[in-house]
């Protein structure tokens, strides 16, 4: 500006103003710079985890397979004489692939899940056979521990109400992750209890064991993704700790909610209710019969 | 919607979708946001619909957040065989279709800030939008001819 123009108190509350503003700019600043700051921290340390992750993946999948491999060759030469040995030996491939296995469709659900690209497939389930399914995947390595899985049903037997619509395979997943958590953390020769009802068209499904249970503090964590609450190399508990963020997501896809109740030494309680979904074809996104109507008031951009 | 043999692809809460081949795809929004991107060189596009504004590092990264589902639709179209500089987008969605009394959410809001900034940081620019507002959108995308519709809708299903 011209300053001829202008007086001595004009040109001092010009300053003032715009010293105001300098300092209101600057406060800005500082605050942006601590977000990026906060925002750097946190990546960082989602990065030391999945590096983490991807070398601790790297042992639990080529593990299992120099098992297999080594087992199977010693089966195949046929220096294995005796009958049970080579069936002991089989029992030892079996639960390693078993293991691999369920591992293997956690990380590509997970995969599917970041990509974007998973969906539900909603259908009109038997939500007992589908829990039976799980319990009988589970059965041999339940057996191992001499785990009792008690499996109770609180679905009335009308021949509609033992139908839900939901997504199966999902619900097969979660489940599996569940049964899979309390079998891994549960004492020898105790019991596991599954409940499931369905009331006003939301499902619930209760895993409950009587395991070693999860730390308060630990409680909040166990949702992260890679997390494993004992991540020692002896720990005796195997897992990548995917499995609940998968669960986490797949229950985001339903618009379903888990609850997680635990005591160390007495035992977890994982809760998830699940609402009825909308069957595919009855979803408007999926009928296109009346669209000259539908766009009459419509925008364009 | 006749113009194409398929079906439109209906494009789930925290899900993406790209295609080279010409199809509508639609989505409900209320507060989440969906960013159309459109390449005007190859005629194809790609839509994200997401959910809240930043990953912060919990749980799976996925394209349910903001800043990770336009970085991926950016990608996904690179992967297609777009270069980013011919790349614009069309936003939409980011209403406060859930009255809040404690302002701290402003979900909405966020969402659409998080598009605004991320697009501006990739010079990409965003050649249509409607967002905020109260009520909920749901959207056509022509992956062809990069044209939007939209028509608001009341009912409370949307993500």
């Amino acid at each position: 500006m011209e300053l001829s123009k202008y007086s001595d108190e004009e040109l001092i509350t010009e300053m003032q103003k715009r010293l105001l503003e300098l300092r209101k700019l600057k406060k800005d600043f500082k605050d942006q710079a601590l977000t990026l700051k906060n925002l750097n921290k946190k990546l960082k340390e989602a990065e030391a985890i999945k590096s983490h992750f991807i070398s601790h993946v790297t042992n639990e999948i080529v593990n299992p397979f120099a098992s297999i491999l080594g087992l199977s060759k010693n089966i195949m030469s046929g220096k294995v004489q005796n009958l049970e040995k080579a069936m002991s030996m089989a029992e030892l491939i079996h639960s390693e692939a078993f293991n691999l296995d369920f591992q293997l469709r956690n990380i590509f659900a997970a995969a599917k899940i970041e990509a974007g690209e998973i969906m539900p497939e909603i259908i009109k389930v038997d939500i007992k056979s589908v829990i039976d399914n799980v319990i009988d995947v589970f059965d041999y390595k339940a057996r191992q521990k001499e785990l009792q899985i008690d499996f109770s049903s609180e679905i009335k037997t009308d021949v509609d109400k033992d139908f839900f619509y939901t997504d199966p395979d999902k619900i097969s997943l979660i489940v599996s992750n569940l049964l899979s958590n309390s079998i891994k953390f549960s004492n020898a020769a105790s019991k596991i209890e599954i409940i499931v009802s369905i009331e006003n068209s939301l499902m619930t499904i209760i895993v409950r064991d009587h395991g070693i249970g999860i730390d308060k503090k630990n409680l909040q964590v166990i949702f992260d993704r890679f997390k494993r609450l004992d991540s020692t190399i002896n720990s005796i508990n195997t897992g990548h700790g995917l499995g609940l963020s998968v669960v986490k997501a797949m229950l985001d896809l339903l618009e379903g909610d888990i609850s997680i109740k635990s005591r160390k030494n007495q035992g977890t309680v994982s809760t998830i209710t699940i609402p009825m979904a909308t069957p595919m074809d009855e979803l408007d996104g999926f009928s296109f019969d009346d669209n000259d109507l539908f766009f009459e008031d419509s925008d364009e951009f | 919607m006749d113009d194409y043999k398929e079906k439109p692809y209906f494009l789930y809460p925290s899900a993406l979708y790209a295609s080279k081949e010409p199809i509508w795809i639609t989505t409900v929004l209320g507060s989440c946001v969906a960013v159309c991107m459109w390449d005007p060189v190859l005629k194809m596009g790609g839509m994200n619909h997401y959910m809240l504004p930043y990953w912060n590092g919990n749980g799976l990264a996925s394209p349910k957040f903001g800043n990770i589902a336009i970085d991926k639709l950016i990608k996904r179209m690179e992967n297609l065989g777009s270069n980013r500089r011919n790349l614009i987008a069309k936003v939409f969605g980011g209403g406060e279709v859930i009255e809040t009394t404690i302002g701290l959410f402003h979900i909405g809001d966020r969402n659409i800030k998080i598009a605004e900034e991320l697009l501006a940081d990739y010079r990409i620019n965003i050649k249509g939008s409607s967002t905020g507002g109260k009520q909920g959108r749901k959207i056509y995308f022509n992956t062809y001819t990069g044209v939007v519709k939209q028509k608001f809708v009341r009912k409370q299903n949307f993500g």
